[in-house]
């Protein structure tokens, strides 16, 4: 496979999934919010300032935000390079240049997405159709999933989109905990440690699709450290760093079987910092949450240049 | 609604000046349109506008589409489908496909010798300055032999039907043809759509294109190698084409490379892949000669491969088509075609071309100068449709002034006749209906050293709107599946 | 007597931004013909890129490199040796001397077979209403030929910084100014306009001996005569090409010899610098 078309479906995969957490971010936020229990995570200004973090780009503190440009910003503005319109828009254009090597059927799929991205209306997105748009958005990324594994051959192709699926995300994962955290400090739950047991958990968890996972796993409402626990360093959770980063381990195995140990291969490095997670507790991480959302954050992105030197770059 | 119970041909408007391909002089119709017609009225006007705005989103989700040059980066169009097709009999395409493999040989055995010896200059049967003044000729190829000893691996033959009935070749394209990808996706279209009515014919298919393309290109493989890597190179996806290369590159299982994607390393070429480098053998490029080697051609050309040209010149990789194919398709030389068949096959031309008075002789002169209205008047040196004067066009002061200019430099032009398209029921979107659009039908050749395929379709274009000739896709065109039947086929009706 | 040259030939390139991949082609290296034998390369580039030996489109020699990694600045260094017969451009070997005769350079095969450094080219393209030398039919080509390149001598002033490469020969004529390259293309657009065919050469001069061009690469011109070949005419400095001119490469005007050619992608400028050193012994 060409070095060029393999940067480009790994990037067509972290868009996909960038496209998803996201749109899932501000409805799961927005409409959440309107019943949490506390009137702080109720505001219309404490939901946007969450979705503009998240976005990667947070509110001065004396900003006065508008609902409506806020949500079009982030949902569908072009001129923001990370809206939820050009993470689907960057997702064609990446799968574009490579559908001679996907599947007809995925190509479609990614396409229609794309139509219906760029040509939804503005007008009914700010007034009305938030859920109706970010429902869809994660509903044709389920589908894309789907077309990914059940149309491509499981092989370099599949591979590389995997891994920018998985790999992407890890970082959204890590991105949201990182906003929800930041949340979390603001509105503080209504007993014992109230930091431990802000409903900005429960929150966190349905931003991830984990909500009900985890509670059929704990049994309890979910605190600070069984939901880090969980979406941090449980194997079994699909939305988890350490499944992201075993994802990411099996895939650049297949593309390189006989490099796992060249120290310099990226097989190696995915290898190493998923062994740290791997016997890590959570306890060890509490102390300082923010230091440690920094520090995953470093080496996945030191993961993705190392791939980019390996696979991408001839 | 009255649409639903009217015929769908009760209106058809025939206007009897022009040939119309399913209707003859006296309103009959032809041969091979008979059962397709009683099928069709099986069905109203409304079911085909159904069909029709279901092709219409099929082509869209899909991305089978054409970008327009200027416009903003998500302005793709679909290149309209119409739901009548074409169909042409096993006797008519038989000629057509003779016809064009001897153009395609002639033009190969023209372009061999106007890079080597260069015979038909010395014995003046085409002038040496027609040649020598083409940006198209490449003085970079004298002396080159390319492998197996082709240049235009891929021809694209347009022809019309005149109103005589004879078809006519009006232009041979053999830089980089496009087109191809259209003629598959209207048979996967149209099959869709109308299933129960193509499988009352038997038609050639036409998915056996790129496999015949794949193996014709790899006969002309570079000496000494064995199994060849093929890539096909675009200029990217921005490209109004980029859909066909992409249809091409992955009906043929090859990679599709970008300029940048290849480097040149003592004289061979390499793909960048994931693995590292990777020798590429057989390039089947989409780019024009100008932008294919920054350091032999065009320098500002970002689209291309430094080093490329010496590749080719060591014999190393086989580029198709090859570097200065244009030279070959040129308007001016067009008009030698008849010549230069009969010059290197020593055949009469089976396809005719539409005749050319050349000026410079005494008595095709006098025939010009008596018929101006009844002609169209080109000069011989200008590309690009400059200086053309259309007969029945022109006021009486402006045939005057043709016939003084013609006769100061008779030299300097060249007359045809005006020639009309032949039509075609077309479904018309505004209308809801039927109607006569003008058609043409360009071929598709591939040609290798020991045989040739030409592709049993084509693509038939349809200039949508009413009167226009025009059938290019950037000027409101669009197509039709060509249907090309089998010597069997039972289309008695 | 032959004689020994050595010539170095130094080349610096800086860039605004850092370049990632880039190509250079390098056509400097002395061809191997009749008069100029036992040629000997050395190479290197401050970046270690690798290089090699390859060809441009018309068969000279080309040095190619090709690097993969940022660099800002690259440095290049060449220098060959090569033993250079002297050459007598008046050696008709025997045969009379040709006549300017339109009539037989205007013949059919002799127009095919020329017809590559006889079709006008952007650098070499005369204006219609030009005024300038006229040949003489009936008289000697060699007498026209040098009468014409002693014209070119004398109508242009050799002003280094006033044209570039791209310079046409309207601009030069109005202004009567320019480099090797301008004279040289001067030369070929009025050859040509008579018949004559005429092509570019790129090349090195012999230094110290007071010529123009000296330097740099230098450029000149060969025109076709019938039973004598090619002869060089070097209109920048009043001369046939003769033993202190060493030919690198010849071809339709300056865009096929372009001594470096450099292809990289990138925002931002680039300057380059060059220094050429020819000496000989005998």
């Amino acid at each position: 496979m060409l070095a060029r078309v393999a940067d480009n479906l790994f990037w067509m995969g972290r868009y996909i999934e960038r496209a998803e957490h996201m749109a899932r971010y501000m409805n799961v936020n927005y409409f959440s919010s309107l019943d949490a229990p506390n009137s702080r995570s109720q505001t219309r200004d404490f939901v946007m300032r969450s979705i503009l973090f998240m976005a990667g780009e947070p509110a001065a503190d004396d900003a006065k935000l508008d609902e409506q440009a806020v949500l079009y910003r982030v949902g569908l503005d072009p001129e923001f390079p990370s809206s939820v319109r050009n993470s689907i828009l960057y997702a064609r254009e990446n799968g574009h240049s490579a559908r001679d090597l996907i599947s007809t059927e995925l190509y479609e799929s990614i396409n229609k997405f794309y139509h219906f991205a760029v040509e939804y209306p503005k007008g009914k997105f700010v007034k009305t159709g938030l859920f109706d748009f970010t429902t869809q958005v994660t509903e044709m990324t389920a589908v894309l999933r789907g077309k990914i594994r059940g149309t491509l051959l499981h092989d370099d192709i599949y591979a590389i989109i995997m891994m920018g699926v998985n790999m992407e995300r890890a970082v959204q994962v890590t991105r949201m905990i990182n906003a929800k955290y930041n949340d979390a400090k603001k509105s503080l739950g209504s007993y014992g440690d109230r930091f431990r047991n802000s409903y900005e958990w429960t929150t966190l968890l349905k931003c991830a699709e984990s909500y009900d996972m985890m509670r059929r796993l704990y049994k309890k409402t979910p605190t600070s450290l069984t939901t880090l626990e969980f979406l941090i360093l449980n194997p079994k959770c699909p939305r988890s760093v350490m499944n992201s980063l075993n994802q990411v381990y099996r895939h650049v195995l297949t593309l390189d079987p006989l490099r796992a140990k060249d120290k310099a291969s990226t097989a190696f490095l995915v290898g190493k910092v998923r062994a740290e997670y791997e016997f890590k507790r959570i306890e060890d991480l509490e102390g300082d949450v923010q230091a440690f959302i920094d520090h995953i954050l470093s080496e996945l992105s030191a993961i993705g240049s190392q791939m980019e030197k390996e696979f991408f770059h001839y | 609604m009255a649409a639903k119970t009217k015929n769908i041909f009760t209106d058809y408007d025939r206007n009897p000046k022009l040939f119309d391909e399913i209707y003859n002089q006296q309103g009959k119709v032809t041969k091979v349109y008979r059962k397709l017609l009683k099928l069709y009225g099986k069905h109203s006007i409304n079911d085909y506008y159904d069909l029709n705005s279901r092709a219409k989103a099929s082509f869209y989700n899909q991305g089978i589409t054409f970008r327009v040059y200027g416009d903003d980066k998500t302005n793709e169009k679909i290149f309209p489908f119409d739901l009548f097709p074409r169909i042409i009999g096993a006797e008519e395409w038989d000629h057509i496909e003779k016809g064009v493999i001897q153009r395609c040989k002639a033009l190969n055995a023209f372009l061999w010798d106007l890079y080597h010896e260069q015979h038909i200059l010395k014995e003046g049967i085409v002038p040496v300055d027609l040649i020598t003044s083409s940006a198209n000729y490449l003085d970079q190829m004298k002396g080159l032999d390319p492998p197996g000893g082709i240049y235009n691996h891929i021809s694209g033959t347009d022809l019309i039907r005149h109103t005589d009935g004879h078809f006519y070749v009006l232009e041979d394209n053999i830089r980089c043809p496009s087109g191809v990808s259209y003629v598959l996706s209207n048979r996967t279209a149209l099959k869709r759509a109308l299933f129960g009515v193509f499988n009352h014919y038997n038609a050639h298919t036409v998915t056996n294109y790129a496999e015949n393309l794949l193996d014709l290109l790899e006969t002309v493989k570079p000496h000494g190698v064995d199994a060849p890597t093929t890539v096909v190179l675009t200029p990217g996806m921005y490209n109004s084409a980029f859909y066909e290369h992409s249809y091409l590159a992955k009906t043929m299982g090859v990679e599709l490379v970008e300029g940048r994607d290849l480097f040149v390393e003592n004289d061979f070429v390499y793909m960048k892949t994931i693995h590292g480098p990777e020798k590429v053998d057989v390039i089947y490029r989409r780019i024009d000669d100008l932008f294919m080697d920054p350091l032999e051609f065009r320098k500002d050309s970002a689209l291309g491969v430094p080093g490329l040209f010496a590749a080719y010149r060591k014999g190393n990789v086989t580029i198709a088509n090859a570097p200065g194919t244009g030279v070959a398709d040129d308007k001016a030389v067009y008009t030698y075609m008849p010549e230069i068949i009969r010059y290197y096959l020593g055949e009469d031309p089976i396809l005719r071309n539409v005749p050319t008075y050349h000026c410079s002789r005494p008595e095709e002169l006098e025939y010009v100068l008596e018929h101006v209205r009844e002609l169209v008047i080109k000069p011989v040196d200008e590309a690009g449709g400059y200086g053309i004067s259309i007969g029945n066009t022109l006021s009486d002061a402006e045939v005057e002034t043709v016939r003084n200019t013609v006769k100061e430099h008779p030299r300097k032009y060249v007359a045809q006749p005006i020639m009309s398209l032949s039509v075609h029921p077309t479904y018309i979107e505004e209308t809801q209906s039927f109607e006569q659009r003008h058609v043409d039908l360009r071929t598709f050749t591939v040609l290798g050293p020991d045989r040739e395929f030409v592709l049993k379709g084509g693509l038939t274009r349809v200039a949508l709107r009413r009167g226009n000739l025009v059938v290019n896709s950037s000027q409101g065109g669009g197509s039709k599946d060509t249907w090309v039947l089998k010597k069997d086929d039972d289309h008695a009706g | 007597m032959a004689e020994t040259y050595t010539i170095r030939y130094q080349a610096e390139n800086t860039y605004e931004h850092p370049v990632i991949e880039a190509t250079w082609q390098f056509l400097i290296v002395p061809e191997e013909n009749e008069t100029q034998t036992g040629v000997e390369i050395r190479f290197e580039n401050s970046a270690g890129a690798p290089w090699e030996l390859s060809t441009n489109g018309f068969g000279f020699a080309a040095l190619r490199v090709r690097n993969r990694y940022a660099l800002q600045q690259i440095r290049f260094e060449a220098s060959f040796r090569l033993t250079k017969t002297p050459v007598n451009p008046f050696d008709f070997q025997g045969q009379p001397p040709p006549l300017f005769d339109p009539e037989t350079l205007g013949e059919l095969p002799f127009r095919i077979a020329f017809a590559t450094f006889l079709k006008e080219t952007p650098l070499t393209c005369l204006p219609k209403d030009a005024e300038a030398f006229c040949l003489q039919p009936g008289a000697g080509l060699l007498e026209n030929l040098q009468a014409l390149n002693t014209w070119v001598y004398q109508t242009l002033q050799y002003t280094p910084g006033v044209t570039h490469v791209g310079t046409t020969l309207k601009e030069i004529l109005d202004m009567r100014k320019g480099v090797c390259q301008d004279f040289s293309h001067l030369f070929i657009g009025i050859a040509r306009r008579y018949g004559v065919p005429a092509r570019y050469v790129s090349g090195y001069l012999h230094q110290g001996r007071g010529f123009f061009g000296d330097a740099q690469m230098h450029a000149w011109a060969e025109a076709w005569l019938p039973g004598l070949g090619w002869v060089g005419f070097d209109p920048t400095n009043n001369l046939l090409a003769a033993t202190d001119h060493i030919k690198v490469a010849h071809g339709r005007d300056y865009e096929d010899c372009a001594p470096i050619k450099g292809i990289l992608f990138g925002p931002g400028s680039n300057e380059s610098r060059h220094a050429v050193e020819v000496q000989s012994q005998q």
